[in-house]
């Protein structure tokens, strides 16, 4: 069963150098089969992707779609390849090893956590495969509480999604877990630990995947060879570090029980609050048992207060700049991986919305601020076309603040490696207070 | 109010630092106003329902006793170098009704200054005994058969028995690893008897103690244990020696359903006592002191918990006739809420004839029964700082938080 779209190939173009309205009139004269493309609105939540899977075995590409604005696929969400296939003889898989462990992370000078770090770093390593390609990820846990992997937005086999007690059961200390998947769709994802995933994500627990697709429209229409990417979370510092030595001591003392077999024998769901189905749960607390989540057990909790805004673990000023030249277009891909919305925004100039989810918009969109939601991912292109030092920077300025104090947080800054050469002057200082 | 909610433990949750309206001296650079510390309130309420046939209740009496239950305030901060963190603390506790009439009855049992950062703590001002906490045993109140489970206080006139728990106290620890603690102190321990040094520093000492990884406490077979010296200047020219030991062990390997033993060992020697005259007398004299407790905890995950204990203790006199007393506490916990516990408890303390002239008005059986309710708490304000004593710190790198 060949899985190349018909689709992908009516949207080639040699002329790198498209208009917008160019985007737009090749989105939509392919047709409904070969590449229906649909735009509801501007409004980039409302936008709707681009074909680039169409799936006549699917046998919906030709469906009705009178009654909407434009044309479109409805057939094009569906997976590329089937995601319950298995490898065939001969067919290449992209190999990553994955190991959890305890570290420290250090935000910017002076506030340091523990993090429950993939490979040591927060966030964890980027995977970037093709398109297709196979992924086996060795998963290794060090560390001891149970953790997994979710691949958000991949259309996994069920058993590779990485729910705990979901899909599959928590990966437990020294245990590896090997998830295989196909990378599909393609785009900018992630992925993060799906246990107790406020406080794990916090703690550093998600990186980014990117799955390049083999004919890349984003690039054909805006060429770039420099591409960033910018992982948004933020932290409750103290939080973290008190839920992480409660689930360390929990954890811990479980951990010894499994050594044990008569403090096996005691073990049993209550411990982690774990019941076979509801009609279980119900009974034990008909016979005793009191949920952890109730106020005689817990108090009013609180939500997290988040006090530190990270792009890729660090706090302006210790973010790392996006450089770019005059003339040059580069890629930047966003990805919503904490519990906060982000309203990221470009002094001095506009940029191009043109993915959402890993998929292409139906057509760009022209902001110069765009929203990040939790969960989310946004691709947009930025054109130098304006010589200068600028900030991009979440908008909702709370995010610009460390600790309280501002400036810090979500924020960056935009470099034009030739802004000298434009007579742009900008002393290079770090502020790290108002 | 030893296992429900030990003073130690206050001590370790609050670590505060002052914030009061008023200024204790000028500072010698201006402070930024708008930092704010970390605040910690903290406490127990006790109140038990007794029937007591000792030396304040003649034949039989029943009696409300609230004694025991204490509040403590405090503040801590992160400091300067943002390896340290400093802190106070304040409290009262309430004295039982031998204290009626009299002026008051609360006992400032807490007023401290403390610095800490990873290796080292130093605290001064007044404190818990760094002697009294080496076993906890698990009797409703801190005072329980302290005569015979506590350090003694050699300048005490035994009408407080607080005095033998609390004093004022300069002290350095160190540790390794946040395991091994090595605590050495001076003291000026209340003087209510009026003898000896009536100021200055009339005590110091060392100790040495091992905390097992915290959290973890029910997977060691020793979770805990120490020893330590003590010399008390009674005057210019007599001193009086204290070595004590003691330890906690596992009897068994369980979770939900555990049983664990006390011991504890106290030697006093140096003294030239060879009778009593006062009650500060047999808080002197060369003495021998043991006390056990076994213990049993129901804990089942996710349930309520209930606790049922014997502690028992003897003390021996090397140099005095008739001076032997033995005791015990048959004490029930059993968990309500969080915190929240109903409570009961027998004790009885026999005392020779010769102790007993001196301790309790020659009353040689005291025995109470008592049942009530205890409240533990603790509260913090503007949290932004976490234990020093950690699994994450003691394994991955110490961070000061």
């Amino acid at each position: 069963m060949s899985k190349k779209s018909e689709g992908k190939e009516d949207i080639r173009c040699d002329d790198p150098a498209l208009t917008r309205r160019d985007f737009i009139s090749l989105a939509g004269v392919g047709g409904a089969a070969a590449l229906g493309v649909g735009m509801l609105a501007s409004a980039p939540a409302q936008a709707v992707t681009a074909v680039k899977n169409s799936h006549k075995t699917m046998g919906v590409a030709g469906g009705k779609t009178e009654g909407w604005t434009n044309t479109f696929n409805p057939a094009s969400t569906n997976p590329l390849y089937p995601p319950r296939d298995a490898p065939k003889p001969g067919e290449k898989i992209q190999e990553f090893e994955i190991e959890l462990g305890i570290s420290v992370h250090e935000i910017l000078p002076g506030v340091k956590i523990h993090g429950f770090t993939y490979n040591g770093t927060y966030p964890g390593p980027e995977i970037r495969v093709t398109e297709g390609d196979w992924v086996l990820v060795h998963f290794k846990n060090n560390s001891p509480e149970f953790h997994t992997i979710h691949w958000h937005g991949i259309m996994v086999a069920n058993e590779m999604d990485g729910v705990p007690n979901g899909t599959q059961w928590g990966v437990g200390p020294g245990q590896t877990f090997k998830y295989l998947f196909r990378a599909q769709p393609s785009g900018t994802h992630f992925y993060h630990c799906h246990n107790m995933t406020n406080l794990h994500v916090q703690a550093g627990m998600f990186g980014s995947l990117i799955i390049e697709p083999k004919d890349d429209l984003v690039r054909r229409v805006f060429p770039y060879t420099r591409e960033y990417t910018l992982l948004l979370n933020e932290v409750d510092t103290v939080r973290v570090e008190r839920e992480m030595e409660e689930m360390v001591r929990m954890m811990g003392s479980m951990q010894k029980m499994n050594e044990s077999p008569k403090l096996m024998r005691e073990m049993n769901g209550r411990m982690m609050g774990w019941f076979v189905d509801k009609k279980a749960f119900v009974e034990a607390v008909k016979s005793g048992y009191i949920p952890p989540y109730v106020s005689s057990r817990r108090g009013q909790n609180p939500t997290p207060n988040f006090n530190y805004f990270l792009i890729n673990g660090k706090s302006y000023p210790m973010t790392d700049e996006l450089l770019i030249r005059s003339g040059e277009n580069i890629r930047v891909r966003l990805v919503g991986a904490g519990a906060m919305s982000h309203f990221m925004h470009l002094h001095g100039h506009d940029f191009w919305h043109v993915a959402q989810d890993g998929a292409p918009l139906a057509a760009p969109v022209r902001l110069n601020t765009v929203a990040v939601h939790p969960g989310t991912t946004t691709d947009i292109i930025i054109q130098g076309t304006n010589p200068g030092m600028w900030h991009f920077h979440d908008h909702s300025d709370l995010s610009t603040t460390n600790n309280g104090v501002f400036p810090g947080g979500m924020m960056t800054m935009l470099m034009y490696e030739d802004a000298s050469e434009h007579g742009v002057k900008v002393p290079e200082i770090v502020q790290v207070s108002s | 109010m030893k296992k429900i909610v030990s003073p130690i433990l206050i001590l370790a949750l609050l670590h505060v630092q002052s914030v009061w309206a008023t200024q204790a001296q000028p500072v010698p650079i201006p402070d930024d106003q708008s930092t704010t510390p970390q605040l910690s309130i903290g406490g127990v309420g006790a109140a038990t329902l007794n029937y007591s046939k000792t030396s304040s209740h003649g034949n039989g009496e029943a009696g409300v006793n609230f004694s025991d239950s204490a509040l403590l305030v405090g503040a801590a901060q992160r400091l300067g170098d943002g390896k340290g963190i400093g802190s106070t603390g304040l409290g009262w506790l309430t004295l039982d009704e031998t204290n009626e009439g009299k002026t008051t009855q609360l006992f400032l049992n807490q007023a401290f200054l403390d610095y800490q950062s990873e290796k080292f703590e130093a605290l001064i001002g007044r404190a818990d005994n760094p002697t009294a906490h080496l076993v906890d045993f698990p009797t409703i109140r801190g005072d329980d058969l302290v005569t015979l489970s506590n350090p003694l206080d050699p300048f005490s006139d035994g009408r407080n028995a607080e005095e033998h728990r609390y004093s004022n106290v300069a002290s350095v620890t160190t540790n390794q690893g946040l395991k091994y603690f090595q605590n050495f102190h001076v003291q000026h321990l209340i003087n209510t008897s009026g003898s000896g040094t009536e100021t200055g520093i009339n005590a110091f000492g060392a100790t040495f103690e091992y905390l097992g990884p915290p959290g973890m406490e029910a997977f060691q077979r020793v979770p805990s244990w120490g020893l330590g010296f003590q010399h008390f200047l009674l005057d210019s020219s007599h001193g009086l020696h204290q070595v004590f030991a003691g330890g906690t062990i596992n009897l068994n390997e369980s979770v939900t359903n555990r049983w664990d033993f006390r011991i504890q060992n106290i030697v006093t020697f140096g003294s030239a006592l060879r009778s009593f005259s006062s009650a500060t007398d047999s808080f002197r004299g060369d003495s021998n002191a043991v006390t056990i407790a076994i213990r049993y905890l129901s804990n089942p995950f996710g349930q309520l918990g209930y606790q049922l204990s014997l502690t028992g203790g003897y003390r021996n006199y090397f140099s005095i006739d008739d001076s032997r007393s033995i005791g015990a506490a048959l004490t029930g916990v059993k968990r309500l809420g969080q915190g929240f516990d109903l409570v009961g408890q027998y004790q009885g303390q026999s005392r020779d004839r010769s102790l007993a002239a001196v301790q309790s008005n020659g009353v040689k059986y005291e025995q109470t029964l008592e049942v009530g309710f205890v409240f533990s708490f603790e509260s913090t304000i503007n949290p932004h700082l976490t234990p020093r004593r950690t699994l994450l710190n003691q394994q991955h790198q110490y961070i000061p938080n």
